[in-house]
């Protein structure tokens, strides 16, 4: 317990930031639509003019629709890649600040096993995923609200399409914080944490862009971006399972091979 | 009893060598040096026995216990000051203090408190704001602050001033007669000297020699520079105890082991320009050791 609260108390002012942040930036983008809403006849014509592949890479395929959960899936895509950013942040630099930092040899020697640091470590990474989404699912859904009560007709938002659409969140950060872990258990020694991670998820994004015009379903196992085809989702109203899947058993991997790699890492010396 | 013992212990960092085959053992109640110029594997030794890194062959135990397998059990026994200091930047000393205490089970404030007087060490600055020598005094205090059974000082004096010094040994005489017992590593031969009752010698990887202090004691080399004022014969120095002499002009360098009165003696009436006599550092001990393993 008191490396989790210690770890909790380092990692708390990130955790603010970001949830902020991802907050702001979905306040920002949704308050867009009502001054969109008022010309969506004129704003739909614009966009069909530009190319099907331009769409699809910035997240505008929901558009045609016009309604207001359409607009908040094309939002909700730059939600998931910053949020998968940060869960890529804790994720490496989680169990690698103790050797960055030099304070390995400090934790690692108090009577604790290997086992119980990298489990309360994860659980750490774990509970502010957790806040990080419970926070951002609640001020989500008050932004659409308000959105809805200033604009009329486009139809009320469904509650359980919009959980089951920010839900992606969630376990898009498990991913990556799971892997970020898995990296950060056999790289030897990470100096910076943001290239790591921003490279990985932009590498993962472009993929599924690349797979958005390509639309093979085998390709798409390789993003996990692609697991949760928000315009699917929509459409269908529904996770295809397969993916779900395919995510959760790629999460136990990565958290396996982490304690593996780790429990048998010899920790640099200074 | 022994409280560690080392057997044949071995680690190579992929293909470079960190230790090979060391074996020693520290019984209980000992001051045990722990000696070596830097690089030679002391760190290495100590780091495996806190299972920091996982050991190629051979093996060790602390309490006659397997230091790996029942590592977390010994660890509750063990206070550990690394070589190096470095604790969370944005913490507040008396913090870091707190949140190393909550590891054990028996430590209470006032130690915390009465420690870090000693060590004159404030509670309430922040790690990042410290300097080194005050970084390492939080060192030693979280290091002793749960009464350990066995306490592993890895040059523990560097950055500290010579009263610092001198209250930190205090300290550890004082946990040393409760019957804690400590492993001493230093690359300073003096400071060894002083506190340890034997002494392992380390070089590259591999022990040198483990030698109780006063036989080392008895091999008390001195260095000398002495400049004369007026030339002497080619066998003026050919004295019982000199060795690796070096003659430059008028200027004889050269270490001595024995009775220091019989080179005041041989100098007597000599006119002399210049003498300088100084503990030879570790490095010319070592030499000699190596001289001697190479003819015996």
């Amino acid at each position: 317990m008191n490396i989790i609260r210690l770890e909790m108390r380092r990692g708390m002012k990130s955790l603010i930031t970001w949830t902020v942040s991802l907050v702001g930036l979905a306040f920002l983008f949704m308050m867009i639509y009502p001054s969109l809403a008022a010309q969506m006849t004129d704003f739909l014509q614009i966009m069909k003019s530009f190319p099907p592949a331009f769409r699809e890479a910035f997240g505008m395929t929901n558009f045609e629709n016009g309604s207001v959960i359409g607009f908040y899936s094309f939002v909700l895509i730059y939600v998931l890649l910053a949020g998968s950013i940060y869960a890529m942040n804790i994720g490496v630099s989680s169990l690698s600040m103790e050797v960055r930092d030099k304070t390995a040899d400090f934790l690692y020697s108090k009577p604790v096993s290997r086992c119980r640091i990298i489990s309360s470590k994860i659980i750490t990474v774990l509970l502010q995923i957790l806040i990080i989404n419970i926070v951002f699912m609640i001020s989500g859904w008050l932004i659409l609200a308000a959105i809805q009560s200033t604009t009329s007709g486009s139809g009320r938002v469904d509650i359980r399409l919009y959980l089951l659409m920010t839900a992606s969140l969630a376990i898009l950060q498990l991913f990556f914080a799971s892997l970020g872990l898995f990296i950060s258990s056999f790289l030897k020694r990470i100096r910076t944490v943001l290239p790591i991670s921003m490279g990985v998820v932009f590498f993962f994004y472009t993929l599924y862009i690349l797979n958005q015009t390509l639309d093979s379903a085998e390709l798409a196992y390789i993003s996990p971006f692609s697991y949760f085809d928000l315009s699917k989702i929509i459409q269908t109203g529904a996770y295809e399972i397969r993916y779900l899947i395919t995510a959760f058993v790629l999460i136990a991997l990565f958290i396996a091979a982490t304690y593996r790699f780790y429990m048998k890492k010899d920790l640099p010396s200074i | 009893m022994a409280i560690i013992e080392i057997h044949q212990l071995t680690k190579y960092y992929g293909k470079h060598k960190g230790i090979e085959n060391v074996s020693f053992s520290v019984e209980e109640g000992e001051i045990f040096g722990f000696i070596g110029p830097n690089g030679a594997g002391k760190s290495t030794t100590i780091r495996t026995l806190l299972s920091l890194i996982y050991p190629t062959s051979g093996s060790a135990t602390i309490f006659g216990k397997d230091c790996i397998q029942y590592g977390p059990e010994i660890r509750k026994q063990i206070g550990y000051l690394p070589s190096e200091v470095f604790y969370y930047e944005n913490m507040k000393v008396i913090d870091v203090l707190k949140y190393s205490a909550s590891f054990y089970q028996n430590v209470n404030m006032s130690r915390i408190k009465e420690l870090s007087s000693t060590m004159e060490l404030d509670l309430n600055k922040r790690i990042e704001d410290l300097s080194y020598g005050n970084k390492k005094k939080v060192g030693i205090v979280q290091g002793l602050l749960h009464e350990p059974k066995l306490i592993i000082l890895d040059e523990p004096t560097s950055g500290l001033d010579p009263l610092m010094q001198q209250r930190f040994f205090d300290l550890i005489e004082i946990e040393n007669k409760k019957g804690s017992t400590i492993l001493f590593s230093s690359h300073i031969l003096p400071e060894v000297q002083k506190l340890c009752t034997r002494v392992a010698i380390i070089k590259d990887g591999s022990i040198v020699k483990i030698e109780n202090m006063d036989t080392l004691r008895n091999d008390n080399y001195k260095k000398f520079m002495v400049e004369l004022a007026a030339p002497v014969s080619d066998g003026f120095f050919q004295l019982d105890g000199i060795t690796n002499l070096v003659k430059d002009g008028s200027q004889f360098r050269f270490l001595f082991r024995g009775d220091i009165n019989r080179i005041l003696d041989l100098m007597h009436g000599q006119p002399l320009k210049n003498l300088l006599i100084e503990e030879p550092s570790l490095e010319e001990i070592f030499m000699h050791y190596y001289q001697k393993e190479a003819t015996s």
